[in-house]
């Protein structure tokens, strides 16, 4: 298997592409969609691998520059990183490449040179076209379709992973229905949510011919430098007065700020998460009762809650839960954070339990907000939560 | 949500602009398009607006430069340039709050990715409700692309921009295309902004926002007044 460099995508794909097979990052126009190609080929030739760029429509001299955008430095990678230069040939340039399009509105001059680097590898490796809608753009739809069939072919024959970059501008039907559905054994659809523009963007596996499909759409961010982070638009903190929600906050995030007075939370506490891959805006309550109506208006739309206890103060559980119902959280994933659990007199997490009269796989994670100990256990776990859920 | 040129005798004339209007601006070499493409997003600049350029032909800074050298004392936070030529000459900029880099002309993917960024930037993040698209021009991408393509890429950011109430100014060089291309592209267009020779001069006039066509004007560029005359 070839992981995609995107965690939670080779989750959804069930551990990755194996090798032979073909995936098309298939794009809403106006959505990023290169990156995930980047990523890709990053990923293969920083295990070991090699990775074969196929470029359309930027200057080879670049490539290298945009992968370092990303904080990816393929130029160490030397020979392992190729790049076929399909990019040259078209404004008239000369290229230092050693793979280069003649003729890049040829789909058989492509062809050609796609053959050819792939003849020459010694290896299994990732060969990524930048922008097959570029191509399809140069070469016209039904050569670019035929092209695509010969070269996953030989991909096969050389047990090469082969990965497109695609963008559905309005093509015919028949063009769109092949790229997105028999053309390639796996289809990653890379979308928008619009509302007048488009303010956020998700992909989700449509198909894959090697296991069956999980069927969810995973919100991302595109980060500089990171690339494709899973996004969590809000992730609540809750919990009674004093419980430590403004330091596991701050403890949690890479930026965060606070709406304080003398100390206490009277607003909300704001943090930014950039973990393992997820990128996540978290948002803390007050805890006292009289800002109970904050809580409810900080809780709409939250896509999961952690719930931050004072492992050694047993007298605020009774305020927890009913916090908890402030929130409407019903149904949503939950994460119980045991915080002080450095102080004397705290409760474990099974004595937590028992005590709130939780479900037995209730997650209840035993944290110290002041030292970082476990914040960002309780983290993966409710990240994982909401991956279950699929709520995203 | 409405907007105005700037170009007063014109906007008199023409009336308000709705929002979401996707407007041709064609003239021959020369005449100032790129001063007025620039003139047309002060205008909403000065009037809360912002304003998204994609520059085929000089490289962001310039454009930006443009602005600067006429000590406009408008936001800067309020402009977006989409810049598809620095990379075509081999220098790797990075991209910076104003300018984002495209790869290059061909790089239909990466203009509309960019061009998407800062409306979502100006609508959501700053909440910009009236937003000027100018991509000026049309006639470098078609040196790289074919109609169709160029078709395929306006009919879904002309799209976007009504979806937006925005207003789309899209610059085209007279005598570079043939009539075919001018004729389809004009279909997803709501007017035009002529622009032609007379005498030692230029002259200009709007069509398509009213039953008959505006007279023709000749104009004058003075910093960021269009001054027409006749």
């Amino acid at each position: 298997m070839m992981k995609t460099g995107i965690p939670a995508l080779d989750d959804h794909l069930h551990g990755g592409i194996p090798r032979g097979k073909s995936l098309v990052y298939y794009a809403y126009p106006g959505v990023e969609c290169n990156v995930f190609g980047m990523q890709t080929m990053y990923r293969a030739v920083s295990e070991g691998g090699r990775g074969i760029y196929v470029t359309s429509s930027t200057d080879p001299r670049m490539i290298r520059d945009q992968f370092a955008e990303f904080g990816w430095d393929a130029a160490k990678y030397g020979d392992r990183f190729v790049i076929v230069d399909g990019f040259s040939g078209l404004v008239g340039a000369n290229s230092s490449e050693q793979y280069v399009v003649s003729t890049p509105d040829d789909a058989d001059s492509l062809t050609q040179a796609i053959k050819q680097v792939m003849e020459d590898m010694d290896e299994p490796s990732v060969i990524v076209f930048e922008s097959l809608s570029t191509i399809m753009d140069l070469c016209g739809e039904s050569a670019t379709l035929d092209a695509i069939e010969e070269w996953n072919q030989y991909a096969m024959l050389y047990d090469h992973v082969i990965v497109y970059n695609f963008t559905a501008w309005p093509y015919s039907e028949d063009t769109l229905a092949h790229v997105k559905g028999d053309i390639c054994n796996s289809v990653v659809l890379i979308g928008g949510i619009v509302e007048k523009v488009i303010f956020s963007q998700y992909f989700g596996v449509k198909k894959t011919d090697w296991d069956e499909v999980t069927k969810k759409c995973t919100l991302y961010k595109v980060l500089k430098p990171g690339g494709v982070r899973v996004y969590l638009p809000k992730i609540l903190v809750t919990g009674p007065f004093d419980a430590g929600k403004s330091t596991f906050v701050h403890a949690l995030s890479t930026r965060s700020v606070s709406v304080d007075r003398l100390g206490t939370t009277v607003a909300l506490d704001y943090g930014h998460v950039d973990h393992k891959g997820f990128t996540a805006d978290i948002f803390g309550t007050p805890g006292q009762e009289r800002f109970d109506p904050i809580v409810k208006l900080l809780s709409g739309e939250a896509m999961g809650i952690f719930l931050i206890l004072d492992s050694t103060n047993t007298g605020d559980f009774v305020r927890a839960k009913r916090m908890l119902e402030i929130t409407e959280s019903m149904g949503l994933p939950v994460v119980i954070v045991a915080n002080k659990q450095d102080l004397e007199g705290a409760l474990t997490p099974e004595e937590i339990r028992r005590e709130l009269d939780m479900a037995h796989d209730a997650p209840i994670i035993p944290v110290v907000a002041t030292s970082r100990e476990g914040v960002f256990e309780a983290f993966d776990v409710l990240v994982d939560r909401v991956m279950e859920a699929g709520s995203i | 949500m409405t907007y105005n040129l700037g170009i007063s005798k014109i906007d008199e004339l023409i009336g308000d602009i709705k929002g979401g209007t996707n407007i041709m601006m064609i003239g021959p070499p020369m005449s100032g398009k790129d001063d007025i493409t620039n003139i047309i997003a002060y205008h909403g600049l000065i009037n809360k607006n912002a304003a998204v350029i994609v520059s085929t032909r000089e490289p962001g800074n310039n454009v930006l430069d443009w602005f600067e050298s006429r000590d406009l004392s408008i936001p800067s936070e309020h402009i977006g340039i989409v810049d598809c030529v620095t990379r075509t000459l081999g220098f790797g900029a990075p991209d910076t709050e104003n300018i984002k880099m495209a790869s290059s002309p061909v790089d239909l993917t990466g203009i509309g990715v960019k061009i998407s960024q800062f409306f979502e930037r100006f609508w959501m993040e700053m909440q910009l409700k009236e937003t000027r698209l100018c991509i000026n021009s049309l006639s470098t991408i078609l040196m790289y692309s074919n109609l169709q393509t160029v078709f395929r890429f306006l009919h879904v950011f002309t799209g976007r921009v009504k979806a937006a109430n925005a207003l789309g100014v899209y610059v085209i060089e007279d005598g570079m295309h043939d009539d075919k291309t001018i004729v389809t592209l004009k279909q997803l267009f709501d007017g035009m902004i002529e622009i032609r020779e007379k005498d030692d001069g230029y002259q200009m006039r709007a069509t398509g926002f009213a039953s008959k066509p505006t007279p023709w004007f000749d104009y004058e560029i003075d910093g960021v007044n269009i001054i027409l005359r006749g």
